[in-house]
């Protein structure tokens, strides 16, 4: 990846060289080896401490509805699942593709910093190496090497765009992953052979945890309204008080919200704060949308009509009724 | 919650009422229901009515937001596909919440309490049968606490 | 100072819970919180910290304290009496125990909020010294002595391998001790020697913590120069906007009165607010921060900058909680590191 990332800081310093772009959307590291944090360079000199490591999971599609707003030029790092809430973004009309340009990194995957803390293994921790199917931990004491699968992100592991569905230019050759799709639907699945009670329980467990923090909304690629319903105070729909429904009301709403548009980079997931599975709503919606109206990989190809926008007269009809009557 | 429910399913619901939301269609539903009422057809006074311009109006939040202040059932009655008085306003509705009915499933509500039906302007008996049955099968199943807010009192 | 083994642990968790309400750091799906205990949770007295900080037992998220009802001609308003009993909180960190303190600064000062105090007169709080401090730790920072008993706790304890050291500070320890005595033994010279040994290591290991140079002191300078530092606008562009450091915080105190309107009856509740959303202090004229960048120093300049004005000590304890949580890594060591020229 070292190689990657000195193509990332010579493509970003000849950008802004250049003047191909104003500002450049890159990573870059902090104090920890799992702190890999979004960097806004303007500077040509500022690009040389740009990374590209196996931390870079924070996505920069969505911070240029904000960039954008200047009348600048902004140059990005995309991964795949990136590029795909690039392509969303693009189709909400929420970002101009004319104001930027796009590095696609193809992406071999992320590691999850609790999981390794979960191993036990985050004590001393220097630095974490990756290279293509294993992963190295450095410690003052020495080194050891693992299989990267374990220590990979859930979201990654069903990952099937790992490489950029859009870009200006690509830094790296293509990445092949071999997720199959076997495992896709598997918790989806698990929770749908329960009985309604025990689903209801099984939710009702997990939404109690949320703390209302609206994380999981604001890192959405496609939660991107100007004025979301759960911040407007005259929609009266908000309520803040810590009491099941309200959590259960928003959580359903936030899933549904963006069923058709949610490009499953599951991003909700890893960034809630107390642990809910909330890609397990998102992906339900999917696995629904493939079943009734055909495979539809939102953020893949923007010219399609997103499931929701649009309909067939030969669509399924679960409600045509059983109640008799008739005229 | 799901002592809650033990305790609610437990208790004698031979005086139970059901309460159901049925939004209805303006050109079709809500004028069979008109037509249900001056043909004298039986259906039960605990169904509310909400008159909606077309079932594609119906946002999934009124949905939740009912069940949320004491809804035991849901239903949304619309034109028959191809009927739309907007020409495809219903097949948007067929398509939302045929996801949103499954999503709501999926965590955990009974399929009973939320149903979508499509009615005309003719079809007095199909609105009375529609409603009769929804409200039986929600009798059946019990008074709604999935979803309910406990800080709310009828 | 007394001994209780931790075999003992089970019973004195039910002898407390007769008594009083005990909230302990209980583990579940993997993550340990504060919770109430009840017979069957599992204790976790070894994580470090929480994931959410306990200032949830004091200040709880949500809390009505009015309920109304009208019959169409008169209204009826009814308060809301919390029904709780005495609560003991036992495994407070060091950190999270002085953040109690700096929300005390707030709440218990004229006017009192009698809500808060009666909460926060009824517990009882027993700290736990932080054996193994975390890579994000940095309290030291602000002064704060996880090898020994915050200012405000009532008993301090420290963990001695098989038993912990237990040590009654307050009247309300006293009592706390007196009632469960039988459970526990007089602590020996040996054990006294042990505890220095313990909290030695503890300096130590504190003093080799990667942010133990953090200081909030390299923020110099007039408030409005702070204010109006171009610093804003670099650090806050990361920003998502989500309240995920405000509500895991320990010392984040801010709340918003809402109301939860019925047909004809209905609750006013008081809930945490995040002055990282949009809509806080939302005004009838509007809100008066109105960009990102002006939420994100409201945060951290009432952190380092109006809070310690006002109440001579910063608003952080160093819990390292927003390090480990925050979605894109932006923290408040970013921040007092490139307030002061870092960077």
């Amino acid at each position: 990846m070292e190689k990657i990332a000195n193509k990332v800081r010579e493509t970003a310093r000849l950008a802004l060289a250049n003047g191909e772009v104003n500002k450049i959307l890159g990573w870059k590291k902090g104090d920890f080896w799992y702190d890999s944090y979004p960097a806004f360079i303007t500077e040509e000199e500022g690009t040389a401490s740009l990374i590209w490591d196996s931390f870079c999971v924070a996505n920069l599609s969505k911070y240029l509805i904000e960039q954008l707003k200047e009348d600048i030029k902004v140059g990005v790092f995309l991964k795949g699942c990136d590029a795909r809430a690039f392509n969303q973004l693009l189709k909400d009309n929420r970002v101009d593709r004319d104001k930027v340009v796009i590095y696609g990194l193809p992406c071999p995957g992320m590691i999850d910093p609790e999981k390794v803390k979960k191993a036990g293994l985050a004590k001393g921790l220097l630095d974490v190496q990756k290279s293509e199917d294993e992963v190295v931990f450095i410690t003052k004491e020495g080194e050891q090497k693992f299989s990267a699968r374990e220590f990979a992100y859930d979201k990654c592991l069903t990952c099937q765009y790992p490489n950029p569905v859009v870009y200006d230019e690509l830094l790296a050759e293509e990445v092949e992953r071999n997720n199959t799709t076997e495992y896709f639907y598997q918790d989806v699945e698990e929770i749908e052979k329960m009985s309604p009670d025990e689903r209801f329980a099984y939710w009702v467990e997990q939404f109690s945890k949320c703390i209302r923090c609206n994380a999981c909304r604001n890192v959405c690629p496609a939660c991107s309204c100007e004025k979301c319903i759960f911040d407007n105070s005259k929609a009266n729909v908000a309520g803040k008080a810590k009491v099941d429904s309200e959590e259960q009301f928003f959580h359903i709403v936030r899933a549904y919200h963006v069923a058709g548009r949610c490009v499953d980079c599951g991003e909700c997931s890893r960034v809630c704060p107390v642990g809910i599975p909330l890609a397990k709503l998102n992906r339900k919606i999917i696995k629904d949308i493939t079943e009734f109206y055909g495979e539809h990989n939102a953020g893949v190809n923007p010219s399609l009509d997103a499931p929701l926008e649009t309909f067939k007269l030969e669509d399924i009809d679960p409600f045509e009724t059983r109640a008799k009557g008739g005229k | 919650m799901s002592l809650e429910n033990k305790q609610i399913s437990s208790e004698n619901t031979s005086n139970f009422k059901p309460l159901i939301v049925a939004f209805c269609c303006n050109w079709c539903s809500y004028a069979g229901a008109d037509l249900a009422g001056t043909s004298r057809l039986n259906y039960p006074a605990n169904v509310k009515i909400i008159k909606v311009p077309c079932s594609c109006r119906v946002n999934p939040n009124f949905v939740l937001r009912a069940f949320q202040r004491g809804a035991d059932g849901v239903v949304i009655a619309g034109c028959h596909p191809g009927d739309c008085h907007y020409t495809s306003g219903n097949y948007y509705t067929r398509r939302r919440f045929t996801l949103m009915k499954n999503l709501l499933e999926y965590v955990g509500l009974e399929p009973e309490r939320f149903k979508v039906d499509w009615i005309s302007a003719g079809e007095g008996n199909k609105f009375a049968a529609v409603m009769n049955e929804a409200l039986e099968q929600v009798h059946k199943l019990g008074p709604n606490r999935k979803l309910r807010d406990a800080r709310w009192k009828r | 100072m007394k001994v209780l083994k931790k075999e003992k642990f089970p019973q004195i968790w039910q002898a407390i819970n007769q008594a009083y309400e005990l909230y302990l750091p209980i583990e579940k799906d993997d993550r340990v919180n504060f919770a109430q205990w009840t017979e069957g949770e599992t204790v976790n007295l070894e994580a470090l910290k929480t994931e959410i900080s306990p200032k949830d037992v004091i200040f709880p998220q949500s809390e009505t304290y009015l309920k109304f009802e009208s019959d169409g001609k008169k209204l009826q308003l009814e308060s809301v009496e919390s029904e709780n009993r005495e609560y003991v909180l036992f495994g407070v960190r060091s950190c999270d125990a002085v953040s109690f303190n700096l929300i005390d600064n707030v709440f218990l000062r004229e006017p009192i909020d009698r809500l808060y105090e009666k909460r926060r007169n009824k517990g009882t709080i027993v700290s736990l010294a932080c054996s193994e401090p975390e890579e994000n730790c940095f309290c030291s920072s602000f002064q704060i002595k996880p090898e020994e008993a915050s200012p405000g706790v009532d008993v301090a304890a420290w963990d001695l391998g098989d038993k912990i050291l237990w040590k009654p500070v307050t009247e309300k320890g006293q009592v706390l001790t007196q009632k469960f005595a039988q459970l526990m033994e007089d602590a020996s010279q040996q054990d006294q020697e042990e505890l220095i040994k313990l909290q030695n290591a503890i300096k130590e290991k504190v003093k080799e913590l990667p942010l133990a140079s953090v200081d909030p002191k390299v923020i110099k300078g007039e408030l409005k120069e702070i204010f109006e530092s171009k610093v804003w606008d670099e650090l806050s562009q990361s920003c998502l906007g989500c309240g995920a450091c405000t509500y895991i915080c320990p010392t984040c105190h801010c709340y918003d009165i809402q109301d939860f309107a019925g047909g004809n009856c209905g609750e006013r509740f008081r809930c945490w607010d995040s002055c990282m959303f949009s809509e806080f202090t939302l005004m009838a004229h509007g809100n008066p921060r109105t960009t990102q960048k002006q939420r994100f120093r409201q945060r951290f300049m009432h952190k380092l900058v109006y809070y310690p004005n006002n109440h001579g000590s910063y608003a952080c304890v160093g819990c390292g909680r927003c390090i480990e949580k925050c979605p894109v890594n932006m923290n408040i060591v970013k921040v007092i590191k490139r307030l002061g020229g870092e960077g």
